[in-house]
């Protein structure tokens, strides 16, 4: 993690918010003009709350990556040079939950469940589910990296518990869970959780930490899967 | 729209509030950490919330209903090829431009000393996203129930890794790392703007999922690539 000026670091960011922003926009402008022929007052709606949501995700982008990442990983070092390697389990569960919490893409998912399923899936109980997913991925994760367990270990039995329980599993909860496992992901985890475990790693002494603290992500993407797919099998057994 | 954005910024600060609640303990009990560093993230944590706030509003009064709209309109054309030339077309374009698979691609790159060249596998990671874009809405249009679609996705990929397993943890990050903030959000209103106009679709089961397949997508093509070498 080299220290990037300050300067660059803004223009990386108003760059990548621009790339991110400019495909779907460009698509919504062709179809405007060739199919859709929407009045001007929505089209400048949309136009305007587009522009509002750009620069939401700079300012959020920028505050993560000057704040979170320094911190990330001294609170990672911190972690790494503890005596009791058992103690990152209980550190990393709060890690998680806390994170996620705080994960904007978390959010919109959640409320769009809600939305599509008209309330009958509330919000809380698709943030709660996600968020105790990937609490137990940051707990299990840190610990990995700790005792130094192979990841292949963790996500093939992780991913052929999931093709098992899909079966049992309310099947529109399946399409949830497997976008959860996507959303959880998002800027918060993969700045603060990461840097957190090169952190722990490099404070080990380790010799891969990225290799080691990368991990940690691929199990953040699966945990949630997993919880959310739980809730379904909980569900459907209610339902009978 | 001032109670609107209230209720915003309720949500941005219960929402970050936790993580600066714990790292401020962490910072006093065990961490101790150079003041700079500690202001930093508070200076941090309050442009999170600011940005937040900010794009919670604009996501919901402008992403949203752009996704939507597409999505809506897309099937009226009546033309297969358009549906997976747009959807291949938004993956591909929104992973580019997505900034965790820039800095995945790039710390590989000096990892490997230059071996997994940045370009090649930023590209490489969009197409499986694009790819199993476009096969999603496929899902959605032919009526393939997700059940099956994830089952078949899921063991061709669990098998490989057996096949591949010095890929594994490379593949893996690639597929967790392809889904931002804003890829995420117009991934899903595409979807739920797509099987809103089609006939007895669920609004649950086919609204969703498009994201969780997109992210499969670029971990099948490192594997077979690392089945390859």
């Amino acid at each position: 993690m080299t220290d990037t000026p300050f300067l660059t670091e803004l223009r990386d960011t108003a760059l990548s918010v621009v790339l991110a922003v400019l495909p779907l926009t460009t698509l919504f402008l062709a179809f405007q003009l060739l199919f859709l022929r929407l009045p001007w007052r929505e089209v400048s709606r949309v136009l305007t709350g587009t522009l509002v949501a750009s620069a939401g995700l700079f300012l959020f982008l920028l505050g993560v990556s000057i704040g979170f990442l320094p911190f990330g990983w001294a609170i990672g070092a911190a972690l790494g040079s503890l005596t009791g390697k058992w103690l990152l389990l209980p550190f990393g569960l709060v890690l998680g939950f806390v994170t996620t919490w705080g994960e904007p893409s978390v959010r919109i998912l959640a409320h769009q469940v809600e939305e599509a399923s008209t309330g009958s899936i509330r919000y809380r109980f698709v943030l709660y589910a996600v968020c105790v997913g990937v609490a137990t991925a940051g707990g299990v994760g840190l610990l990995r990296i700790g005792y130094g367990i192979p990841l292949l270990w963790l996500l093939v039995p992780g991913y052929l518990l999931v093709l098992c329980i899909i079966w049992l599993s309310k099947e529109s909860f399946v399409s949830i869970a497997i976008d959860a496992g996507g959303v959880a992901t998002g800027p918060v985890a993969n700045t603060f959780l990461l840097t957190l475990a090169f952190g722990v790693s490099s404070a080990m002494g380790d010799q891969q930490p990225l290799i080691h603290g990368l991990g940690l992500v691929s199990l953040i993407a699966l945990a949630p899967i997993l919880s959310v797919m739980v809730l379904g099998v909980l569900v459907r057994r209610k339902e009978r | 729209m001032l109670s609107v954005l209230r209720v915003r910024l309720l949500e941005a600060l219960t929402a970050v509030a936790p993580l600066v609640g714990v790292a401020c303990v962490l910072q006093i009990v065990l961490v101790r950490a150079p003041a700079v560093i500690f202001l930093k993230f508070l200076a941090g944590s309050v442009l999170a919330v600011v940005g937040m706030l900010l794009l919670f509003t604009g996501i919901d009064l402008g992403i949203l209903p752009m996704g939507r709209f597409i999505g809506a309109e897309l099937p009226k054309k009546g033309s297969l090829l358009l549906i997976i030339a747009v959807a291949f077309a938004l993956g591909l374009a929104t992973t580019v431009a997505e900034p965790d698979v820039l800095v995945l691609a790039r710390q590989v790159e000096t990892i490997s000393n230059g071996a997994i060249n940045q370009r090649a596998l930023t590209y490489l990671i969009a197409v499986g996203v694009g790819l199993f874009a476009a096969l999603a809405l496929l899902r959605v249009i032919w009526g393939v129930e997700m059940t099956y679609t994830l089952a078949v996705s899921y063991s061709v990929m669990v098998l490989l890794s057996f096949f591949s397993v010095d890929t594994v943890p490379l593949a893996y990050d690639a597929g967790s790392v392809t889904t931002g903030v804003l890829t995420a959000s117009v991934l899903l209103a595409l979807c739920r703007g797509l099987s809103s106009v089609l006939a007895e679709r669920s609004a649950l089961s086919d609204g969703f999922g498009l994201l969780g397949l997109a992210s499969i997508g670029p971990i099948i093509v490192i594997l077979i690539l690392g089945l390859i070498w």
